[in-house]
């Protein structure tokens, strides 16, 4: 008796380990682990198998294995692979990970396939999909990725003077006297105010410009008020805004109210602050080719390339987009990350969704470009 | 039952010891009324020692005296004005409130508003003046207090107006030129002053001109300026955007010197116009790259 | 005879019992007294504002209730830290010159051992000027309460008392605080 438990015990662990190193979840389409993936992968016999292969060993920052699963691999190409996969330059994607991936094949022939990956990040600044179609081709009995060789801008050496504004911020003594050093807070107005009815909730959004000649932190809050003059929310428009507004400046913002209807509600209570900032006027990045296109999906997309004018790498970019009917009403506010660093007099493309029940009467839009960039305020 | 009848009776005692039994060999008399920093005098009636006390706004004082002596309250216990109250405590306690009030002039508040404020704005600049004593006391005998705000050297308002409840307040326009506005406020020889910026107003009459570069097409601005002459300030931001047959390319850039400048991509024609705020300005039409 | 002595003897043991029981009764009904104003003093605050002269800018219905709700709370704050001697308390709802006159107080009170309760107050408010742009507000604050000095124990002054305040309250980040607290013979 004594010693069958200790057997017992050490044959179902020895049966576990086996089964978690060869197992795979046998879902319909391939579905990528998420913790506590098989350490060996199996052989790329067909496109799922080599996409799959791929994608896990990237996730596990496995370089060499994954490398030996692209096609087209030349040795130069490892790094820029590598730069592909872990960002660089202190981009979004440099502090992302790749938590699961889902893979549908589109198109499978003897010796080609295409097959269309949902790439499911974990980031500092929430959950980002990245949606991408992958060519694969037969190299003997298996099956090897054809990776997109992406070319790193490369700037030339050059000294670039930084000429533009800057608002530096002295703050007060603690003994001030009253009313001896006071510096108005930033006049700000909301010029655009529009509460819509969507299957997720209430949305509230519009303009805000900064009517100042100082720069200005602003952030605007909401609150749904019934009937009876009682508040039934209220909520910030969080990072769906442009804090940071340099004199005449205008910014989109939006305001979700998750799982509330309009119906109940009599009155929105809008309310912005403004407060003082130091701020710069660098640097300046200009939004390129901005068009409303269809993505992989057939989705509604607002397309374009931010490129920056300045001497100073922007490590992350936030690109926020107001789109509007034809009276010049904001019908909606769309807001994405650029998972790239821009660097210097470079580009980058973006792109932000539009909801397919708005996209019809979108007849005009704006782009306004956040940026956070280290070691900068 | 005697034993009882003994309870009883130290009960009574130990609570007119505590003070809630009242008699009437104390009494004090204190002055109509102080002013603030003032020495004072209360005077007491009645024989033997007693325990005084003074309460009020800053002092809260517990000292021995001897009952028929005068009690010199020194200036540094009446500083701060407001309601006192002296209680002379022998077998019983009396008291008697009198009133400290402010002093002459020593200080101004002055609050101003706004700190920035555009040129041209009727009653944008309004102020409060508030006199207080060399203790920080309120005033509230009438007073009058001479406004005057200055810009450039001209005057752009001077008014004398009676303090009511203790203060006294001006609202004026803006002058029409950027710069400094000198907001003072003065009392006999106190007086406190204040500036206010004078900014342009929104830019007016937008225009800007551009020509096709070898890398795009370079877009700029006149010198902005608002409807009364006045130059926008640097950092101000004028938006640029370009509209082309495949797109639209946009810029913010910030105008610098007085003019706002801009690089935008693209090989082919594009109709250029630009904003500020919610100002429109003209539309430039640059043909495509030959 | 036996009988007689014993009754004595009870009767003795139940005396002596009751003035015991007296004695130690005595302090614990104090405590509850204090304990009473305690909760007097804290909760027993009334306040109403009259802002139909205030000019030259009127009351908004907003600022009357933050009005009345910071000045509630700062005499609430203000009796607590006259009867305990404690300095805390005054330190969010008062600010410049109030609060300086207050801390002096304060300190004054804890070196002589006087500390002073206010209970059942009522504040009638009329505000009699607002600034321009709302950067200050002047009111008139007929207040009575029933006012306590105590010396330890001992209380040396127990009576009901109707003063009148003139008040500075200036707007800070997220509410009024009182700038100034001065009393007046009459408006």
């Amino acid at each position: 008796m004594k010693i069958i438990l200790p057997i017992v015990l050490v044959v179902a662990t020895v049966a576990l380990i086996f089964l978690a190193l060869t197992g795979v979840g046998r879902a319909s389409g391939t579905v990528g682990i998420a913790v506590g993936s098989t350490l060996v992968t199996q052989k790329p016999s067909t496109p799922e198998q080599a996409l799959t292969n791929l994608l896990i060993d990237a996730k596990r920052h496995n370089w060499d294995q994954a490398f030996s699963d692209v096609s087209n691999a030349a040795p130069g190409d490892k790094q820029s692979f590598i730069q592909d996969w872990t960002g660089s330059n202190g981009s979004l994607r440099s502090f992302s990970n790749l938590e699961s991936f889902e893979t549908r094949p589109m198109h499978i022939t003897n010796d080609q396939a295409q097959m269309r990956v949902h790439l499911h990040w974990s980031t500092p600044v929430g959950p980002i999909e990245d949606v991408r179609d992958f060519h694969l081709t037969r190299e003997g009995d298996i099956w090897k990725t054809v990776w997109p060789k992406n070319q790193i801008p490369s700037v030339p050496a050059q000294v670039i003077p930084v000429t533009a504004l800057r608002w530096d911020l002295v703050s007060g003594g603690a003994d001030d006297e009253w009313g001896a050093k006071n510096i108005d807070a930033p006049h700000v107005r909301i010029v655009s105010m529009n509460a819509v009815d969507l299957a997720e909730g209430a949305v509230v959004m519009g303009e805000v410009v900064n009517e100042d000649t100082i720069p200005a932190f602003v952030n605007v809050n909401a609150t749904l008020v019934d009937g009876s003059d009682n508040p039934i929310d209220d909520e910030s428009s969080f990072d769906r805004i442009a804090h940071v507004l340099l004199p005449k400046q205008v910014t989109p913002y939006r305001i979700d109210f998750p799982n509330i209807n309009l119906k109940n509600v009599k009155n929105v209570r809008m309310d912005v602050k403004a407060t003082l900032v130091p701020a710069s006027a660098d640097p300046i990045i200009g939004v390129m080719n901005q068009k409303l296109d269809a993505d992989v999906q057939g989705k509604s997309v607002l397309r374009g390339d931010l490129f920056n004018q300045s001497g100073q790498t922007v490590n992350i970019p936030h690109v926020i987009a107001s789109f509007y009917d034809g009276d010049g009403k904001v019908v909606w506010v769309s807001d994405g990350y650029v998972e790239r660093a821009l660097l210097p007099l470079t580009s980058a493309p973006f792109t932000v969704d539009i909801p397919k029940s708005l996209a019809a009467k979108v007849q005009n839009f704006h782009v306004v470009v956040n940026q956070y960039s280290i070691g900068r305020e | 039952m005697r034993s009882v009848r003994l309870i009883g009776i130290s009960i009574f005692l130990a609570l007119c010891f505590g003070g809630v039994c009242t008699a009437e060999d104390a009494s004090v008399r204190v002055p109509t009324s102080v002013v603030a920093g003032e020495p004072a005098t209360i005077s007491t009636t009645g024989s033997g020692k007693a325990t005084f006390y003074l309460l009020g706004p800053g002092v809260s004082r517990k000292s021995d005296v001897s009952l028929g002596q005068e009690i010199h309250l020194q200036p540094q216990y009446t500083r701060n004005a407001g309601a006192y109250q002296a209680i002379v405590c022998a077998d019983s306690c009396q008291s008697a409130t009198f009133y400290v009030t402010g002093g002459k002039t020593a200080g101004l508040t002055f609050l101003v508003h706004p700190s920035r404020v555009p040129v041209s704005q009727s009653g944008a600049v309004s102020g409060v003046a508030i006199p207080f004593d060399q203790f920080r006391n309120l005033i509230f005998i009438p007073l009058s207090v001479s406004f005057q705000l200055t810009t450039g050297g001209t005057s752009l308002l001077t008014r004398v107006v009676r303090t009511q409840e203790g203060i006294a307040w001006f609202r004026s326009a803006s002058g029409h030129s950027a710069g400094a506005l000198q907001v003072l406020a003065s009392l006999d020889e106190v007086s406190a002053r204040r500036v206010v910026q004078q900014v342009a107003s929104d830019p007016c009459n937008l225009r800007i001109e551009g020509e096709r570069t070898k890398t795009g097409i370079t877009v700029q601005t006149e010198p902005v300026h608002d409807c009364s002459g006045n130059p926008v300030p640097d950092g101000t931001i004028v938006t640029f955007t370009a509209t082309e047959q495949n797109g639209k390319s946009t810029v913010d850039a910030p105008i610098k010197q007085g003019v706002a400048r801009a690089q935008i991509s693209g090989p082919g024609g594009a109709v250029i116009s630009a904003a500020s705020g919610v100002v429109m300005g003209n539309e430039v039409r640059i043909g495509a790259q030959p | 005879m036996k009988r007689v002595i014993r009754d004595s003897i009870r009767c003795r043991k139940a005396t002596r019992a009751a003035t015991l029981a007296l004695l130690l009764a005595l302090p614990l009904g104090l405590n509850a007294a204090d304990a009473v104003n305690d909760s007097a003093s804290v909760s027993k605050v009334a306040v109403q504002l009259d802002a139909r002269k205030a000019g030259p800018r009127s009351v908004e219905n907003l600022t009357e209730r933050a009005i009345v709700r910071d000045y509630r709370a700062a005499w609430t704050s203000m009796s607590h830290a006259l009867e305990f001697n404690i300095l805390d308390p005054i330190d969010v709802p008062f600010a410049g010159d109030a609060k300086r006159v207050l801390r002096d107080t304060l300190i004054s009170q804890q070196r002589s051992g006087i500390r002073q309760l206010f209970t059942d107050q009522n504040h009638r408010l009329e505000a009699v000027f607002y600034a321009p742009e709302g950067d200050v507000i002047e009111l008139h604050d007929t207040a009575s309460y029933q006012q306590q000095v105590l010396d330890g124990s001992k209380a040396i002054q127990d009576q009901h008392v109707v003063v009148h305040y003139v008040v500075l309250m200036t707007p800070s980040a997220d509410r009024w605080v009182v700038r100034q607290l001065q009393v007046v013979p009459q408006f």
